[in-house]
């Protein structure tokens, strides 16, 4: 069994990938590894996380929980440093005062309503005022109405608000959520990421975690991508979503006269490539996705092919990821 | 109910996590199965005492047997279920002291477990002073509740040590009870020295034959014991790492 490091101040952090210049580091972690026997769940990862909204964005199984659940102090890192606050946080439970967090799991105290839940997390935390606490907490994720019921018989989309508001009743400095929208409908993630990015502009420090890009896009302009465990990039969403749109991509087109249609935009400088496959369908690599599809409209007007389905396939999490892992 | 839980969360979420499953009656129904041994008792007396077979039941089932796997459901339960489900964080994630935390639970566990014993050995007792010969069943009900808390508080802070080391302490609990408590102890000189079993004899034996160095000697060792367990499941507490 591994012992936890002595509690230590934080080095400088200054310079650290994902730390935008200039911004103090709430967070720190250090040529963090974390391995399990001969699996490497978490390798050489370091970066600094400021005050703000920032996404921990990553495929799944790439280490995002992991390294959500080392800087709260559940799991001690194999190797390397993970600073919160510039404290170490395992054996230290008073820093937890400063931490909240809406984790991975699903399952809550069944037998416990959604208000005695958020209100067990508020006396522990020793707020003074745990009702009127709670009842805020349970207010800014929507939940008032189903407070009175039961946690296990909650949806999904009730359970991660409920952790929301458990995780945020003693409002602390730092919030770590994982995969926080999993599950909720289109309003409920609506809510959610107003909430998120409002307690990112009251100057509390903000990481979510998440699969989905066009999800981050919408609360979060810094961003650490990890794959495989490692830090694939960090720093603006913009500055790496159009790296990412530097990147070919393949577009799969069903229509008409597929002949016709691949002999005309073959001639454009925006197809790389374009092949024919044995249903008839186009399969065509470009650099400008928006650009081609564009194209593709305009060309099979002019020429009279009808269009079925013009479908960009690459746009996977994993796939963008893969470049960046590779670029 | 709102004081109890402002002045002791854990313990009070404990308690509603075993009332709200299956924890707290499985529980009592085992602790009420000797009042059925008592029950055809006292229908068909076989030729002994109502204070013979009650002794003879605690030697021979409760002590061994049933005691242990009364303690072994919650204790192992407190901290295992939130292992297993995944709410430990909840909790652990708190500006709270580990040992708070393993007391908050070890509470529960006696909670549940102390009064649930007494009512059964208490029902079993009623049941056997319908038997014609009915001596000073009090003083057995005492020296046998007296022996069950102590065990409780020896076993409970045992069993919950081993549920933040192994996965399965239930399984491995049981094990421990029907192949060294009931089995083993019983036959082997040597495994008398470390069962709980025949610590728990020494109590009962020492209250019911007032002998108080006896029974104090024995409980205390038995409390020993629990201090040290429940030292050690703080200790482990603090270094588990929630994969």
């Amino acid at each position: 069994m591994s012992s936890d490091p002595a509690p230590a101040a934080a080095a400088p952090a200054a310079g650290l990938p994902g730390l935008p210049p200039g911004e103090e580091a709430t967070i720190v972690l250090r040529r963090v590894a974390k391995w399990y026997g001969d699996v490497v769940a978490i390798s050489e990862l370091s970066f600094g996380v400021a005050p703000g909204v920032t996404a921990l964005l990553g495929p799944n199984g790439a280490g995002k929980s992991t390294v959500l659940n080392m800087i709260a102090g559940l799991i001690a890192p194999s190797a390397g440093t993970v600073d919160v606050l510039g404290q170490r946080v395992r054996g230290q439970p008073g820093l937890y005062r400063s931490i909240g967090l809406a984790g991975e799991q699903e399952q809550l105290y069944g037998s416990l309503t959604g208000r005695e839940f958020v209100r067990l997390n508020a006396i522990l935390q020793k707020v003074p005022d745990a009702e009127g606490a709670s009842e805020r907490a349970i207010a800014a994720v929507d939940m008032g109405e189903a407070a009175g019921r039961a946690v296990g018989g909650y949806s999904k989309g009730m359970r991660q608000r409920i952790k929301v508001a458990a995780a945020l009743v003693h409002e602390p400095k730092i919030l770590l959520l994982d995969e926080p929208l999993n599950g909720t409908d289109p309003v409920q993630r609506a809510s959610l990421i107003a909430l998120i990015r409002r307690l990112g502009a009251e100057g509390k420090t903000v990481l979510v975690s998440s699969h989905v890009l066009s999800e981050v896009e919408r609360f979060a302009r810094n961003v650490l991508v990890i794959v495989n465990g490692k830090l694939a990039a960090a720093g603006d969403f913009r500055a790496i979503r159009e790296r990412m749109d530097e990147r070919d991509h393949i577009v799969r087109i069903r229509c008409s006269d597929s002949r016709r249609l691949a002999a005309a935009l073959v001639a454009d400088p925006s197809t790389r490539s374009i092949r024919m496959g044995t249903d008839g369908r186009l399969t065509a690599e470009t650099d400008d996705v928006r650009g081609f599809s564009l194209l593709v409209t305009a060309v099979a007007k002019r020429d009279g092919v009808r269009l079925f389905e013009v479908q960009p396939v690459d746009e996977s999490l994993a796939s963008v990821f893969s470049y960046l892992v590779s670029g | 109910m709102a004081t109890l839980w402002r002045m002791l969360p854990v313990t009070t979420l404990t308690v509603r996590q075993f009332t709200g499953g299956r924890t707290a009656r499985l529980i009592v129904a085992l602790s009420l199965i000797p009042a059925i041994f008592a029950a055809i008792f006292a229908a068909r007396p076989w030729g002994v005492t109502a204070d013979e077979f009650l002794i003879e039941l605690f030697r021979e089932l409760i002590a061994p047997t049933l005691l242990p796997i009364v303690v072994l459901l919650p204790a192992t339960a407190a901290f295992g279920d939130e292992l297993e489900d995944g709410t430990l964080p909840y909790l652990l994630m708190k500006p709270v002291s580990r040992a708070r935390l393993v007391l908050g639970k070890y509470a529960a566990t006696l909670l549940v477990t102390i009064p649930a014993l007494a009512l059964g050995l208490a029902v079993t007792t009623v049941i056997a002073s319908r038997a014609p010969e009915a001596g000073d069943l009090l003083r057995i009900l005492a020296a046998m509740v007296g022996a069950a808390a102590v065990a409780a508080v020896l076993l409970g802070a045992v069993f919950l040590l081993v549920s933040l080391f192994i996965p399965r302490a239930l399984l491995a609990g049981m094990v421990y009870v029907f192949a060294w408590e009931s089995l083993l102890g019983r036959f082997l000189p040597g495994v008398e020295a470390v069962s709980s079993r025949e610590y728990t004899l020494r109590v009962f034996t020492g209250i019911l034959e007032n002998d108080p160095s006896l029974a104090t000697n024995a409980a205390l060792t038995m409390g020993a014991v629990a201090v040290a367990a429940l030292i050690l499941a703080v200790w482990r507490l603090r270094r588990l790492q929630l994969a």
